[in-house]
Parts: structure tokens; sequence; C-alpha cells
């Protein structure tokens, strides 16, 4: 019994680790090209989701496609932001004002959503998520199976992008040193840009495959951000495995503290890791040479 | 950025000193004269409300505009300020300024316990890790329901008591003038307190941090010790704004002090010009009216009060205090803080 719980539980957090993943990820590429953080990434996960809804309500009835459009709408956000705040931005030197920035668009994006969406939270049934695979007392909704699918070939596609191709690794030598990328001949503008839309999609679809765990309202990205931001610290900022490695543990910490504890402390057990995490090993699970913030 | 008043030879010093002189008078003045003209319930609210954000302001600004510590916890030490003298006030019957003076400690020791993390930490990770700080506090409010009632929230917390002398009342703080008077005395002689750490010696030091740690370690500044000094400060300020708000409102709930708080605040300081002090007074006082005076545009206003901040950073980084500088230098004023 208590080992079909564990395993059930289990399954759960992967589910959960794996959709912060992809929200966490986009904010450490960010953070990896433009050592900047985006306050309204939360606003795009938002976003995506209800794209994903209305998408569904309103033109088709396909799940899979209403994912596709939430990426196109964050990837449409991530041109947005990083052309309007981060680009103008980049040459004041300045690293608090991009951050101050975003948060003036998070404040904006919310209140905007509130004033088009309402306040009442929207309940989002898929077609998957009544359907139940039963496997030795262990349940698993199509929805997850879906999710995990979805998520790990996002993730896995990205990784060879970063690792094989030719923009990925330019991407890389941005993101360890800018200066020397720029001497190479690469130009550090628009693989940033790159950068910004693909993380941005990321944080789009992950609304989509969020929506129908989360309470829907215009301000659900912001319990998510919060989460994604701790995964990125505790992962190592600008780390892609790190990220991914913490992302998941988040997700399984959060499944059995519902279990096992109390719902209202998953917060406080995850910031607690992250605190004691900075305390200890302040370069992040899988660390990188980037010393100047620790 | 160095001080201006070290440059410049001595009669400008004192022109600038006299000059700082008139706007505290003028400040006093205006604060004598506001609840007085507006005379409605409203206003005074709104008046109070605001000498309560310019108390937090300023405490933020000592740590993030002097000392450079990106510090998003500061809803932590206002909440924790506010809950620590509610609790001592109608849990243990602590007489009110008793319970003002531990709020005060409790969150500057609070701000000593997060500064430890920025001894070792530094720009965006501090950022994170005093994020994390205010979620975590926030999250123990919400779910330590046999001490703080969690979501349900503490109600009916009295004001402070009235101040009597020779049993004569000299002040009722069930009056909302009185109370206002209260507040933004306090907040001023904190103003004043901070001026006055800020223009010392101790201003040019955590400057130094701010500006560059290696160099400023190498004149023998022990940066670890002035950041644990900064942060105490900035919280003790926060934790007395926290006490003021609980007996001025009269109810507590936890959400007043999401970690939403801290980036309200953090946007006084910034649209106001961080590192000036008097700039995040008027960034406070600005960022605090605009959303009651937008309120005709109902669910709108803070979609306006969101680009507000946007174009602040975009168009106006140094705040209002460099727009004024600006203006001032124009009008062939010269600069004075």
């Amino acid at each position: 019994m208590t080992a079909t719980i564990v395993f059930q539980q289990a399954i759960n957090g992967v589910v959960l680790g794996s959709l912060y993943v992809l929200v966490a990820l986009g904010l450490t590429l960010i953070y990896g090209v433009l050592v900047q953080i985006n306050f309204a990434h939360a606003d795009f996960v938002t976003l995506g989701a209800f794209a994903a809804y209305f998408f569904m309500h309103l033109v088709a009835a396909s799940y899979i496609l209403s994912i596709g459009v939430a990426f196109l709408v964050g990837a449409a956000l991530g041109w947005l932001i990083n052309a309007s705040i981060f680009t103008p931005l980049r040459h004041k030197g300045n690293e608090l004002l991009p951050l101050i920035a975003t948060i003036g668009v998070s404040v904006m994006m919310q209140n905007l959503m509130l004033a088009w969406f309402g306040p009442i939270p929207y309940a989002f049934e898929t077609q998957y998520s009544g359907q139940v695979i039963r496997f030795a007392g262990i349940f698993v909704s199509w929805q997850n199976v879906i999710i995990i699918a979805v998520s790990s070939l996002t993730i896995a596609l990205l990784y060879a992008f970063m690792k094989f191709t030719f923009l990925g690794k330019a991407l890389r030598a941005v993101s360890q040193d800018r200066e020397t990328a720029g001497l190479m001949g690469i130009n550090p503008n628009r693989l940033i840009m790159l950068t910004f839309v693909i993380a941005s999609a990321l944080a789009g679809m992950g609304g989509a495959m969020l929506a129908p765990v989360l309470v829907l309202t215009p301000f659900a990205g912001t319990s998510v951000i919060v989460k994604a931001f701790a995964i990125v610290i505790i992962g190592g900022f600008g780390n892609v495995e790190g990220t991914i490695l913490a992302g998941l543990i988040v997700g399984l910490i959060e499944s059995f503290t519902t279990q096992f504890l109390d719902p209202g402390l998953i917060d406080i057990v995850v910031f607690a890791l992250l605190l004691l995490m900075l305390a200890i090993r302040p370069t992040g699970l899988v660390s990188e040479r980037r010393e100047e913030n620790v | 950025m160095s001080d201006p008043a070290l440059a410049q030879p001595w009669s400008n010093r004192r022109t600038m000193l006299l000059s700082r002189w008139i706007c505290y008078v003028i400040a006093t003045l205006l604060i004598i004269v506001l609840p007085l003209i507006f005379n409605d319930t409203y206003w005074r609210t709104n008046l109070t409300i605001c000498a309560i954000n310019v108390l937090l302001a300023i405490g933020l600004d000592f740590i993030l505009g002097y000392a450079g510590q990106l510090n998003l916890g500061h809803s932590a030490f206002y909440g924790l300020g506010a809950y620590v003298s509610t609790l001592l006030i109608v849990k243990l019957g602590v007489p009110f300024w008793m319970a003002f003076v531990c709020a005060i400690i409790f969150a500057g020791l609070a701000g000593i316990f997060l500064s430890l993390f920025a001894v070792r930490l530094r720009g965006h990770y501090l950022a994170i890790a005093s994020l994390g700080f205010a979620v975590i506090v926030h999250q123990i409010l919400l779910n330590w329901i046999s001490l703080t009632q969690g979501p349900l929230g503490i109600y009916g917390i009295a004001p402070p008591p009235s101040l009597v002398i020779a049993g004569v009342v000299i002040a009722d703080f069930r009056n909302l003038t009185a109370f206002f008077y209260l507040v933004s005395g306090f907040t001023f002689l904190s103003f004043l307190l901070l001026k006055q750490l800020v223009c010392s010696p101790i201003g040019g030091t955590l400057t130094a941090i701010r500006e560059d740690e290696v160099s400023a370690a190498s004149l023998g500044i022990n940066a670890a010790a002035w950041k644990v000094f900064a942060f105490g400060v900035g919280a003790a300020v926060a934790g007395a704004a926290g006490c003021f708000y609980a007996s001025f409102v009269g109810t507590l709930v936890p959400d007043a002090f999401f970690v939403s708080e801290s980036f309200n605040i953090l946007a006084m300081v910034i649209v106001g010009g961080m590192g000036t002090l008097v700039g995040p007074v008027f960034g406070a006082i600005l960022l605090t009216l605009l959303p009651e005076v937008l309120r005709g545009i109902g669910d709108l206003r803070l979609v306006v009060y969101g680009a507000a901040l946007t174009f602040v950073v975009l168009f106006m980084p140094g705040g209002l205090a460099q727009a004024a500088r600006v203006v001032l230098a124009r009008l062939g004023l010269g600069s004075h803080s």
C-alpha cells in the first residue's frame, strides 16, 4: 500500500517537475546569455494557459494543437519583451533596471488579464483528463502521459539544439563570454533575441500544460514562477542540466509534501531548501564557472 | 557618485545646509497642514498610508540605494513587524509602545539574518534568496494558524493608547489626524536619522561597498559587517512601519505581506530615484496616491501603474530625483539634495 502511494506520488512529482523544468529552463537560458531576470516570465505562463483555453473553446477542441498555440503566443511575447525592454536597457549598464521594468510589465499584464478574463478561476478540462490508465494500483491520466511526453521531447530537442547545432553552440559561446563570441563573428544581439523567443515559448507551452493542474486565474503564473526561481538557483543559474535535475527534485518534493506533510508547507520546504543550498553551495547542484555572483 | 558637498567650496556647503533646513521646515509645515486641508476620512486614511509607505521606502533605499544590496524581502520585515507587535499585544497583553520596540528589534534581527546571505551572495542571487525569504515568511504567517489565524486574519486591533500627560489627553490616536501626526512624525524622524547616517562617513562606506566591494575591502572596509548593519537598520525601519500598519488598519491578513508588496516598495524607491533618500519619499507618495487618483478607471488603474513603472525605468532611470535635478539645473539653481 505504502509502496503504491510512494510510486503514485513519484509519478505526480515527475509530471509537475517536468512542467517546472520547462518554465525554469526559460529563465536559465535568459540568465545564461544576458545575466538578467525576467519577472514577466510568470505572465507568459499565464497567458500561454489562457491562449490554450480560448483556442480550445473558440477555435478547435484539440488539446495538442492548443499547446502549439500557447508556444507561439509565448514566442511572440518573448520577442516583444526583448525588443521593448531588454534591448533598450542593455547599454545603460545597470543590472537592476531591466528587472524593475519587467516587474512593471508583469503588473501591467496581470491587470490587463484581470480586466479581460475576470478574477473567477477557469476550469480547464481536456478530453484526456478523465481517461485513466490503471496499472498495478497506480493511476495515470492520459493528460499526464501527454505532459511527460511533450515536455521530455521538448527538453530533449532543446538539449540537442544546444549541443549539436551551430546556433546552439553559438548560443553557449555567447553565454560563456559575450565579448569573445562577438570577436569570433557571432552576432550576440540576434542570439539574445533567439534565446528570448525560445525561453518565452517554453513558458507559454508550460502554461498550457500547467493550466489543468493550476487554478487558472490571471495570477496563476506567480506561484509557478516563484518555484521556478528556486529551481534555477538550486540547479545553478544558467546551467541547463542543473535546472532539469532541480526541477524534477522540486516536483517530487511538492508531491511528497502534499502526501505526507501538508500542502501548505510546500513553498516553505522548497525555499528552505533554496536558502540551505545558497548557504552551503551557492553555485548550485551542477556548478559552472560563474563566480561573479557568489 | 561623489558627494557634491565634498567637491564644493565651504560657502556652497553652507548654502546647501541652509537650503536643506528650509526644506525640513517646509516638510514639517506640510505634515501639519495636510490633514487640515484634506479633512475627510478617505484622504486622511490615504495620507497615513502614504506616511507608512514612505517609511518602508526609505528603509529599503538605505539597503538598496546606499549599500547596493538587491533586497526583495522587504515585505517580510514589514509583515514580521506587524505580526510580532500585534501578537504581543493581543496574546500577551504587552503595552503598545513596548510591542512597538519589540517589533523593531525583531524585524531588525530578521534583517540581520537575511544579511548573512548577503555577505556571501551578490546581485541576482541575493535577489532570489531574499525573495525566497519573503515567500517563507508569508507562508509561515499563512500556515501557522494556531498563532496567526492564517488566512482568516486578526481583527479588531486597537490603535495606540492615547497620550495622556498629567491627566490631560494630548492626543487620542482613534482620531485619524492624531494618528497621521504620529506616523508622519516618526517617519520624519527616521528620515532625519537615515539622512544623518548617509551624510556621515558611514554613508560613504556603504556607497563604496555598493560601487566596488573589492576596492572597498582593499581600503580596509569590512564589507560583511556593514552589510549586516545596513540590513539591520533598513529592516528595523520596516518593522516600525508594520507595527503602525497593524494598529492603523486594525486588521491583519498574511496576503498584505505577499512578495508583491516587496515589488511595490521597490517600485517606490526606483520611481523616486534610489540612493537619494529624498527621492523615495516622493516615489512612495506618488505611487500610493496614483492608484487612488486612478480609481475612476476601475480595473485598468493597476495597468496604468505598471505602465508608469516601466516608462520611468525606460526613459527616466534616475527617477523623480534625477528629473528634479535636471529641472533645477535648467532653472540655474544648481544641485542640492
